[in-house]
């Protein structure tokens, strides 16, 4: 067993007595036909300090004015005012990078609450952990963040125990099916993706609608936003390469994408996007389902 | 920041549980009288009511249970506050208690209606809290659901003697007793927590670093864990093999943000004798939307 | 089923996926319902793929006075969806799918800027190469399986949209109309050709693709949130052609479910109304 850092109320609780499973009645029931048994509600958690910006870092600018942005991630961009001097509050440059300290802060949350509800899965002997739950969300105050993973932890009875325990999102007939399609779950994947965006002066214009004003020239009338577009569009691809880059050669299943834009002035904005989902492996033939029969429910 | 009591001490009580309505095992006269009128009598023919759906009451039928009446039981409970530490994370022992027993409580009420018309069990059981204008400080915690009985006349009491009691629905009922199982009751666990403030100092100290926060991570771990082993503690002592559809509920209820009760909810089962195969379900696409 | 199970639990021990494994590395947001349907009519997930498209709207579309139709909006929506939808079959065809189905949109229309996020999953027959010509859908992958099943295919996401900044009434008219219940025919005509026109940029878009239909028609309609007194009209669905093979009954059974919806209590429906 790994060193374990479960508080001894969990230790206790899943030494002894009745089993306790997170599952709906539905699930439960063919969670049994599959031939799992459920072993115990499992935990994990971790309340992370939570804050937009980085330590030491009182502009992104670190560079120097209209150099990429310093400790950006694997993407940056720096857009350039066709302009020339204008005036003090002209946006003569704008970038687009990725925030690569708070990725790596969420990952360490989320894993470290991971870790411990797979700690507790170990400690009861399980083969895995099925219909895992996640969430982060703040905590007693704005400046933390509480990673919280729950699952049920269920053995298969007269099988070894795998030499690492799996996890997944599904339970119950989903899970079933999965098996029965083929593939076997490997673990749950989740991976957080942060971009900010400083719009640079034709951004500016675009998005208080300035764009065809009389000076400007180069844009008239409706136009695409192609800062915003890039930065909205990178945020997505960095969180579907990080998850990928949690597959190996199997395959994500079930793909969660959950986006949010927090706009701060006027065409500056931070995006944020998580994707998760079950790794899953292919074991056997795919088997193919029978034409499933179309019905007219008479309600 | 100092140590500061924050809140005044006050223990919380049941205001009617020392009232003469409320006697022994005793129903409320009006509750009684209801229940008689459901029961079939020389000379008076009962009914059934339920709040089951017509499937959910088809299913239950299915499975050999005839519902016998709408129970419900309600306490309404004084929630004083309990002095906490402004910077110290800690259970809050006797509004544990108060939330625990205040549930308890109505539980026992609408067991107590059950008993009347000599239910088996109770399905569909929801427990609620409820806030009254009129009261500060008040809740009424209430238990409702459907009693049934069995048709085969076998007794499905618990080894308390109690009906069972289980917030299955009729749909999930059908599916547990296919898959061997029986319920033996709702079974509940709390904890409430009070979570520490911090200090201006720390707060300050961690600013702009992203880092873990090992004390916070800490006691509501162990929160919870309380919850769930004392809902456990419940089903051993009922007997159960396993507890399924547990729910880990976070109410604040009026305490503000940094006290939160930690509250588990099951339906502890108990494996019957025999095997039981569940035939393959069928594949089918439904075309109504 | 005991037995599948434990193969897949010897399987945790691999390193590598069965090798009739087609498509390793494969991400998808189906469900595994919607994966094995989809492998019941023959095609496979390949790729979660994304397109965005925002476009701005000048300044004083939105901001006048006078009564109509904001045609710069209906072209910044438009673009908007034109550039989503380029991207989400470029990005379809970069990961070797034939096309996207269930196709998530969202649409969110600003004082000056109106932007469209499109997210889908990328199909194939299973382990062809796709030809090109990627159709893109928002039905969902139960929804395709039965499409083609029934012999139809998919052509292409197909939108429109109008917005309409209603008439103000005069105080004379609003006077002589107080306290009378009368049809006020300039809102009703504004109304009627807005919804018309969305209907009908919608239709362009489906007659361009040479589908012979479109199916799923959502519109969303309603004053707009910034501005009360614009009203939007955003008409989306899917074209549709039938193939070559004909149309084909998918025969559908009769049954009676006995599920419910989960129904949510409210302890405050027990209780007495007042003053009864």
């Amino acid at each position: 067993m790994p060193p374990s850092d479960l508080p001894e109320a969990a230790t206790e609780r899943l030494g002894h007595g009745a089993w306790s499973s997170a599952l709906s009645v539905p699930d439960f029931a063919s969670t049994l036909a599959l031939g799992l048994e459920p072993v115990g509600f499992v935990q994990g958690y971790c309340v992370m300090q939570w804050s937009w910006y980085q330590q030491g870092t009182t502009a992104p600018f670190l560079g120097g004015y209209g150099q990429p942005v310093a400790n950006a991630g694997s993407y940056s961009e720096v857009y350039r005012c066709p302009h020339g001097m204008v005036s003090a509050e002209h946006r003569t440059f704008g970038y687009n990078w990725e925030q690569d300290w708070l990725e790596t802060s969420w990952a360490q949350g989320w894993g470290l609450a991971y870790q411990r509800m797979m700690e507790e899965a170990e400690a009861s002997g399980a083969h895995g952990v099925i219909g895992v739950l996640d969430a982060a969300a703040p905590l007693a105050g704005s400046s933390t963040i509480e990673y919280s993973i729950r699952g049920t932890a269920v053995v298969v009875p007269d099988s070894p125990r795998p030499s690492r325990i799996f996890s997944t999102f599904l339970s119950g007939a989903r899970l079933a099916k999965l098996i029965e399609a083929g593939y076997t779950p490997v673990s749950v994947v989740a991976a957080m993706s942060s971009v900010q965006m400083i719009g640079y002066c034709i951004t500016r214009y675009q998005m208080s609608g300035q764009a065809n004003m009389g000076w400007l020239g180069s844009v008239a009338g409706v136009s695409s936003i192609a800062q915003v577009g890039k930065a909205q569009s990178a945020a997505r691809h960095l969180a579907r390469a990080k998850v990928r880059a949690q597959l190996g050669s199997d395959s994500l299943h079930g793909a969660h994408l959950d986006q949010s834009t927090r706009e701060f002035g006027e065409g500056d904005m931070a995006i944020q996007c998580v994707i998760k989902g079950t790794r899953v492996r292919r074991f056997k033939d795919f088997n193919p389902l029978p034409h499933p029969t179309t019905v007219v429910p008479l309600r | 920041m100092a140590d500061e009591e924050i809140g005044e001490t006050e223990v919380a009580t049941d205001e009617e549980a020392a009232h003469p309505f409320f006697e022994g095992a005793q129903l409320p006269p009006d509750a009684a009288r209801r229940l008689a009128e459901l029961e079939d009598r020389p000379g008076h023919k009962g009914m059934f009511t339920s709040d089951l759906s017509v499937n959910e009451f088809l299913l239950i039928k299915e499975v050999g249970f005839h519902p016998v009446g709408f129970v419900m039981g309600s306490s309404i409970y004084h929630l004083g506050i309990q002095t906490r530490r402004w910077s110290q994370s800690q259970e809050l022992a006797k509004l544990t208690e108060a939330m625990y027993n205040a549930r308890e409580l109505a539980m026992n009420r609408m067991d107590a209606e059950a008993l009347e018309l000599g239910a088996d069990g109770v399905v569909g059981v929801r427990l609620d809290v409820n806030y009254y204008e009129w009261g500060s400080d008040t809740a009424e915690f209430i238990a409702v659901g459907t009693a049934v009985k069995a048709e085969d006349g076998k007794s499905y009491r618990n080894n308390q003697g109690k009906p069972f009691t289980s917030d299955l629905s009729g749909q999930d009922f059908w599916t547990l007793l296919q898959t061997g199982h029986v319920p033996l009751g709702l079974v509940m666990g709390t904890c409430v927590y009070h979570i520490a403030h911090r200090s201006l100092g720390q707060t300050v100290r961690s600013a702009g670093q992203n880092i873990e926060l090992p004390n916070f991570t800490q006691a509501l771990y162990e929160a919870r864990e309380l919850a769930m082993t004392r809902m456990q503690d419940e089903a051993n002592e009922l007997g159960a093999t396993g507890i399924v559809g547990v729910r880990l509920e976070e109410k604040t209820h009026m305490w503000g943000d940094h006290t939160i009760e930690f509250l588990s909810l099951g339906t502890a089962v108990v494996k019957t004798e025999g095997e039981h195969q569940i035939p393959v379900p069928q594949t089918i696409i439904s075309l109504d939307g | 089923m005991t037995d599948e199970l434990r193969q897949a639990m010897a399987a945790l021990g691999a390193g590598a996926p069965h090798a009739s494994s087609t498509n390793p590395g494969a991400t998808s947001d189906l469900s595994i319902d919607e994966a094995l349907l989809l492998h019941s009519i023959g095609w496979e997930p390949v790729d979660l793929v994304f397109g965005v498209g925002w476009w701005s709207i000048p300044w004083g579309a939105f901001q006048t006075w006078q009564a109509g139709e904001v045609t710069a909006a209906s072209d910044a929506f438009g673009g908007a969806m034109r550039e989503a939808s380029e991207q989400l079959r470029h990005e379809s065809a970069r990961a070797g799918g034939a096309g996207v189905v269930g196709v998530e949109i969202d649409i969110s229309v600003h004082s000056h800027h109106v932007d469209v996020t499109l997210t889908g999953t990328a199909v194939r027959r299973i382990g062809e190469k796709p030809s090109g010509d990627e159709f893109l859908s928002d039905l969902s992958a139960r929804d395709f399986s039965l499409l083609i099943r029934a012999g139809w295919m998919p052509r292409g996401l197909v939108a429109g949209a109008s917005f309409v900044i209603a008439p103000r009434r005069s105080a004379r008219q609003w006077a002589a109309q107080k306290g009378q219940n009368v049809e006020l025919p300039n809102l009703t005509e504004a109304l009627y050709l807005a919804r018309e026109r969305a209907m009908d940029s919608m239709q362009q878009m489906g007659l361009g693709l040479h589908a012979d239909g479109v199916v799923n028609v959502k519109l969303r309609e309603g004053p707009l949130g910034h501005n009360p007194r614009i009203i939007q009209f955003v008409a989306v669905g899917t074209a549709v052609k039938l193939a070559d093979s004909g149309h084909r009954s998918v025969e559908p059974m009769m049954v009676v479910p006995l599920d419910d919806p989960v129904l949510a209590f409210e302890a405050a429906s027990l209780r007495a109304k007042p003053g009864s």
